[in-house]
């Protein structure tokens, strides 16, 4: 991590990169979470839930600094609405990253219960859709690409697809017991997985604020026709 | 939370419109009992139209001698409400504020072209005399410059050229009680200016400047010369008496224009060719909107520091 | 100091800071600039001790009867009375019409005329009349108020002496009260334009009290000045000699009008040409009076300087 004693405007860039790599370090830990899940891999799901803790020590940083250049240099206009996007998406990240370690944690929860396929495959479609999600509203913040963050809601629409899905997937466990157990747990861990995604959004409508210096929430009808 | 905030707006809009009226009605019999020539009567309507201003330029341009200082420049001012004008050296915000009382008229080589209107009435019509103007519009300046007189002397002289030869005790006590300078220097009000510390030199130049009765108040970065404490209290002051008068000024404080203005005006340099400056108005605007959401680049860019 | 990588310690900083270096140059200029000082104070003091020295015997027999006394060719009778009458006429004549005649000539080129090569060429000018010798005056004077004017000064008169004494000091008053006007704060002009003075009111109530302790400076240098001038005056028509006598029965306004005058330094200058040896005493003791009365007229100036300095503050 980057020694924060520079130049006010690359202070500034330095917090933003900082926020995109931890983001891209949370969306890391989702993926291996998920496969983790999908190949029932204990160990995997171990170093996920153990990788937390450096994210979060990072954000702690993170919010110090901010802390700091707020009460130094009174930020405004364009400052001031991206030092509100770091906060923000740094939150976003940080919450990002404990949807991966309930995510890693279901893996040692479910050891000796049976699996369904489809299940399992609908939650590794989940993860191959929520993660490119992350990249993109990251990418959107460092390249202040307003094309870029208004593209993420649209890529959520399939995700609630897949989370509704799920609940008709319950159904067909339902002749064991533990594989029905199992099969619940997935459906919390699916959506743990669409919480993730909502993130990723959460992180784009801070990229359109800071760009338009307006603030719009994405809402529903965005993840279908995407916003305006 | 915005939406509220432009409720508050409206309805401050609306009273001070009430007030405009009456205290239009008021400065008018102010201004005959001063014995001022005919071409100053306000519009008899009385009513300052909030879409205009007491003080709107349009197109105004000042040349010292050849070369424009400050070029086109239309601004409609609000009554009672703080108006800053920042922007960084030479982008002739100085010279714009000195419009407005004509005191550019002491600089010899300095010519006003464009139309600036007071309540309606021409400022630069042969038939305006400045001198009754500058009793109209007040002025404080940079550094706190009250006469080497004693402090009732110096609120009394403006009074007392104006042809007020009664009540000049209770004028005094008013003026400084305004000015948050009364409790502070009620005994010992004759004694010279020069005694009273920086701070109290200026509330005292505020105090000087509302005892002629103004209804506009010019001030020329009237907190640079001092320290955080008085600058606070000068700021207090603003705030206080912009319920009764209509405040410009001028500053290179952003926080300060921020922190106290309702508009601000960011006014930019252009250097020419052969090495002239010119300022030129850029963007004018509520001060929370210049502060959040500019709608220029270079206002962005000088109020985050990137030049200036 | 110290050169990068020697680590910076007490007594390194020690031996750089302490010791008193012994400028040799310093001290030699100032030891030559007192030198100078006294060696000149010196001369002064020899000077005055000299003539108080020479004077004494004429106060100490005749008193304040030196004073009162006419001129005459008899040293034991003469006196310096005319001197001294035609002296504070003439003084008084040229603070009465020389002082606002410099001031107002100052205020109008400070205040109120353009900056264009017609007012600089008017300043340039009055300067270089300031550094005119003031015998070059004395032929204006006669030309001018004597012959040419002689209708209204009515010729050798103490009017046509003390116009020419003003034309004398006239220039520096001029310079001395636009250095005093230039020297008051551009602020303080503005601050009275702000509130809505017109000129005249800023000059009046603010301009001229502050200069006015340096203008009065600058009066006391000019007075001392026509106090002791003598050639302008010999030139225009003030008597030099020893038999002098007013009309007996002349009121004052006729002897200021109508008759002839002399001035103490003409005194001084006759008395120290006369072969006798009474008068050597006799023009040290003249000049005696000529320092006092010069002292006190001084004096008299400088205290309404501070009186007008104190009102000022109101």
């Amino acid at each position: 991590m980057n020694d924060f004693r520079l130049s006010f405007h690359e202070h500034l860039d330095g917090m933003v990169d900082e926020v995109v790599s931890m983001g891209m370090y949370a969306r890391d830990m989702v993926q291996r979470a998920g496969r983790a899940l999908v190949s029932r891999d204990g160990l995997a799901a171990q170093q996920v839930i153990n990788d937390d803790d450096p994210l979060d020590l990072r954000y702690l940083k993170l919010e110090e600094a901010w802390l700091q250049t707020m009460a130094l240099q009174t930020p405004v206009a364009g400052d001031l609405r991206l030092m509100s996007a770091v906060l923000h998406s740094g939150h976003s990240v940080e919450r990002i990253g404990d949807q991966a370690v309930s995510t890693a944690g279901a893996v040692r929860a479910t050891i000796g219960m049976p699996s369904q396929p489809q299940v399992l495959a609908t939650v590794a479609e989940i993860v191959d859709l929520v993660c490119p999600m992350v990249d993109t509203a990251l990418y959107s913040l460092e390249r202040r690409d307003l094309d870029l963050a208004m593209s993420v809601p649209i890529m959520g629409g399939p995700v609630e697809r897949l989370e509704r899905s799920m609940y008709g997937l319950v159904g067909k466990c339902r002749e064991d017991e533990d594989q029905l157990e199992w099969a619940v747990r997935m459906t919390v861990v699916a959506r743990n997985l669409g919480r993730v995604g909502a993130r990723a959004v959460d992180i784009a409508e801070q990229v359109a604020f800071l760009l338009s210096g307006v603030f719009r929430e994405f809402t529903s009808e965005d993840w279908d026709t995407g916003p305006t | 939370m915005r939406r509220n905030r432009n409720d508050e707006i409206a309805n401050d809009e609306i009273a001070h419109n009430e007030i405009a009226t009456d205290e239009l009605a008021t400065m008018t019999s102010r201004m005959s009992a001063h014995g001022l020539s005919d071409s100053m009567d306000p519009q008899p309507a009385g009513l300052v139209d909030p879409a205009t201003g007491i003080l709107v330029a349009e197109d105004l341009t000042v040349h010292y001698g050849s070369f424009p200082a400050v070029r086109d420049v239309s601004m409609a001012i609000q009554p009672n409400q703080i108006t800053a004008l920042i922007g960084p050296s030479g982008c002739g915000k100085s010279t714009m504020l000195r419009c407005f009382n004509r005191m550019n008229d002491l600089i010899g080589t300095a010519t006003v072209t464009g139309r600036l209107t007071y309540h309606g009435v021409d400022l630069y019509s042969p038939e305006v005399d400045p001198v009754q103007v500058r009793r109209h519009i007040g002025m404080v300046f940079q550094k706190p410059n009250p006469f080497p007189k004693s402090i009732y002397a110096n609120i009394a002289f403006g009074a007392r050229i104006a042809g007020i030869k009664q009540g000049l005790d209770e004028l005094v006590e008013e003026s400084l009680t305004k000015a948050a300078l009364w409790e502070e220097v009620k005994d010992k009000l004759h004694e010279s200016a020069n005694a009273l510390s920086g701070g109290q030199q200026q509330r005292l130049c505020i105090a000087r400047a509302i005892a002629t009765s103004p209804d506009v108040v010019l001030m020329d970065e009237p907190a640079s010369a001092l320290d955080p404490i008085a600058t606070l209290r000068i700021e207090e002051l603003m705030t206080e008496l912009k319920k009764e008068y209509t405040i410009i000024v001028v500053t290179h404080n952003m926080q300060q224009a921020a922190r106290v203005s309702d508009r601000t005006a960011f006014f930019n340099v252009a250097i020419s060719d052969d090495g002239h400056r010119t300022g030129r108005l850029v963007e004018f605007d509520d001060t929370t909107t210049i502060f959040t959401n500019p709608r220029e680049k270079s206002t962005e860019d000088y109020i985050t520091g990137r030049f200036g | 100091m110290a050169t990068r990588g020697t680590p910076i310690t007490a007594d390194l900083v020690k031996s750089a800071l302490e010791g008193k270096r012994f400028n040799i140059a310093d001290s030699l200029l100032a030891g030559a600039l007192l030198i100078s000082l006294f060696s000149s104070l010196f001369v002064l003091i020899t000077l005055l001790a000299d003539t108080l020295r020479t004077a004494l015997p004429v106060f100490a027999e005749r008193g304040m009867d030196f004073v009162t006394s006419s001129l005459s060719a008899d040293p034991s009778k003469a006196g310096v009375v005319q001197g001294v009458l035609g002296s504070l006429a003439l003084t008084g004549f040229v603070v009465a019409v020389g002082f606002p005649l410099g001031v107002s000539a100052a205020i109008y080129l400070e205040e109120y005329a353009e900056d264009n090569w017609f007012t600089r060429l008017i300043t340039a000018n009055v300067r270089n009349l300031a550094g005119v010798p003031s015998v070059v005056y004395g032929i204006l004077g006669l030309a001018l108020f004597v012959n040419l004017l002689g209708g209204l000064t009515n010729g050798r008169t103490v009017v046509s002496g003390g116009l020419t004494l003003t034309v004398v000091v006239l220039p520096i008053m001029i310079i001395t009260t636009s250095e005093a006007l230039r020297a008051v704060p551009e602020t303080v002009r503005e601050a009275s334009y702000g509130v809505g003075a017109t000129k005249w009111e800023t000059i009046r109530h603010h301009v001229l009290p502050i200069a006015l302790p340096t203008i009065l400076t600058g009066t006391v240098l000019t007075v001392a000045r026509a106090f002791g001038e003598s050639a302008p005056l010999l030139l225009a028509g003030a008597l030099v000699t020893n038999f002098f006598q007013p009309s007996a029965d002349a009121s004052v306004v006729q002897l200021i009008t109508d008759e002839r005058y002399t001035a103490l330094p003409l005194v001084v200058f006759n008395w120290a040409r006369q072969p006798q040896q009474e008068f050597v005493q006799l023009t040290a003791a003249a000049v005696v009076v000529l320092l006092v009365l010069l002292l006190s007229v001084n004096a008299t100036t400088i205290l309404l300087r501070d009186r007008f300095e104190t009102k000022s503050q109101r």
